[in-house]
């Protein structure tokens, strides 16, 4: 049996590197919309804003411990090789990561940031120069993290699609797809909070924003995994072979049915069913709790399932032995 | 000579191959390669079914690509190649993320665990800097290993390449592979 070098660390590192930069463009793009000059959509930038720096972070945790040497990571800012996608996107992870706690806390409320402070020992003083109100900044870290978080989604493709010798990452749509899979999950988790909290029941305008956004990257999605598929049955022998792995081979059930089904289109039929009656009688939104929570967790599932199936069965692609590796 | 004025390469003829794997044995005992961990090996390619069966021997390493995606890939800069062709590992610079493992399409590199590094064939290079030959090369009973200079034209592996008929591995991958099969 093939040996895995990349196994579930990397798999959930890239899930929640994705997920943050959804969580990040969501809230952001909540942040600049409004209506009648004043902000449209003020509860999903807040909160999209105080979630989006937490599974980077975990996640690039998770990345350092599955180093050979974990405390050697300090060498990846040490250099810069702009032809290694790892060394590119470290920094670029570290960037955005950093701008998204500073987001987080221009976000935090007056009362929030003093109470904050306030646990912090009064000698420090330096630390306590860092207690400034940021909320005015809002717009330019927003606009500042809009490329870094698009970034981050690009990146945790090219990082599989950059490497020539495995056929089943080695196209150049594999990024995109990474990219509008993150997106789509980070709509879907901030649709998740919102119908989780029932002390304060979401606004049913957040939720069709929500909804309209995942709709629409779930469809681009979808618009990115059908090339790819009949692609790579129209090209040279060893992607042809590699995609065996998904059409026939050990993980055709996981793409197909969990991930393509349940991860995509299950999701994308109830969230449509959901607009239809605004959309086409005019009738006013009215989104159902359940069916946000089960569409949101499933798009969820799927952003996680997509990953693990580019990870483990593009480690057993090769341009040897008939394109799959024993 | 000027080191940057040399090119080593591998030339290999299979047919001669009797898989006795000396080449492996030898390897492992010059660069004490741990248990499990193999630096070169010997493919075996059956075709047909017995009585009527046959054998391909095909001794691998890697390839020490013209242009390696290992060291493409490396974000430390780890993964090295020398002016004469060598690749190698700085293992003080490596940090274990074992991505020129999944970069290498000949599967030449393998993880130590004990060191949480990568390990991969140098060529010997300790040795060739001493003028001698590698240690797979030097053992090898048949003869099947020729080592040499690509950019000395009086070298037996320029004589080899330019009389003889070879291939080299999926070239297709750009890597610029540089064990050169006779056929």
């Amino acid at each position: 049996m093939h040996e895995f070098n990349w196994g579930l660390l990397i798999v959930v590192y890239l899930f929640l590197g994705g997920l943050s930069a959804g969580l990040f463009f969501a809230a952001g793009l909540a942040n600049y919309l409004e209506v009648d000059g004043r902000p449209a959509y003020p509860r999903i930038a807040q909160v999209g804003a105080w979630l989006a720096p937490w599974p980077v972070a975990l996640g690039s945790g998770l990345l350092i411990l599955d180093l050979g040497n974990w405390y050697r990571f300090y060498k990846l800012f040490m250099h810069f090789r702009w032809e290694s996608p790892m060394s590119i996107g470290s920094w670029l992870l570290t960037l955005f990561t950093v701008l998204a706690f500073v987001y987080a806390f221009a976000w935090l409320p007056e009362a929030g940031r003093q109470k904050l402070f306030s646990k912090v020992p009064p000698a420090w003083k330096l630390v306590h120069r860092l207690n400034v109100d940021l909320s005015a900044h809002r717009k330019t870290l927003a606009m500042i993290g809009f490329p870094l978080s698009i970034g981050v989604g690009i990146y945790t493709g090219v990082l599989l699609g950059a490497v020539s010798a495995r056929p089943f990452w080695n196209t150049n749509l594999v990024a995109q797809m990474f990219l509008f899979s993150a997106l789509s999950s980070g709509a879907a988790a901030l649709l998740l909070v919102l119908a989780l909290d029932k002390k304060r029941p979401a606004d049913q305008r957040d939720l069709k924003f929500l909804v309209w956004m995942d709709v629409i990257f779930i469809s681009l999605e979808l618009f990115i995994i059908l090339p790819y598929l009949i692609h790579g049955q129209l090209s040279v022998l060893a992607v042809k072979q590699a995609l065996t792995l998904i059409l026939g081979g050990p993980y055709t059930l996981v793409f197909w049915v969990f991930f393509l089904g349940l991860g995509l289109l299950v999701p994308l039929g109830i969230e449509i069913s959901e607009l239809a009656p605004s959309l086409l009688k005019g009738q006013p939104f009215h989104g159902d709790r359940r069916l946000a929570l089960t569409a949101s967790g499933l798009v969820l599932m799927g952003g996680f399932l997509l990953r693990y199936i580019f990870v483990y069965a593009g480690q057993l692609s090769s341009f040897r032995q008939a394109g799959v590796l024993q | 000579m000027d080191i940057r004025k040399r090119r080593y390469a591998l030339v290999i003829d299979s047919r001669k191959c009797i898989n006795c794997k000396a080449c492996a044995v030898a390897c492992k005992a010059e660069n004490e390669v741990a248990v499990g961990n193999t630096r070169n090996w010997i493919n075996e390619d059956r075709q047909g079914e017995y009585p009527k069966l046959r054998i391909d021997f095909e001794p691998e390493q890697c390839h020490h690509c013209e242009h390696p995606s290992c060291v493409r890939v490396c974000p430390t800069g780890a993964s090295w190649q020398r002016k004469d062709g060598i690749v190698l590992v700085a293992a003080d610079d490596c940090i274990g993320c074992r991505y020129c493992m999944i970069a290498c399409p000949y599967d030449a590199r393998y993880f130590q665990e004990e060191t949480g590094t990568v390990g991969k064939c140098t060529l010997c290079s300790h040795r060739i800097d001493k003028g001698n030959i590698p240690a797979c090369v030097e053992t090898c009973p048949s003869k099947v290993r020729v080592f040499g200079d690509l950019e000395d034209p009086t070298s037996r592996i320029h004589e080899l390449l330019a009389t003889r008929r070879y291939h080299v591995k999926e070239p297709q991958t750009g890597n610029g592979p540089q064990l050169y099969y006779l056929l």
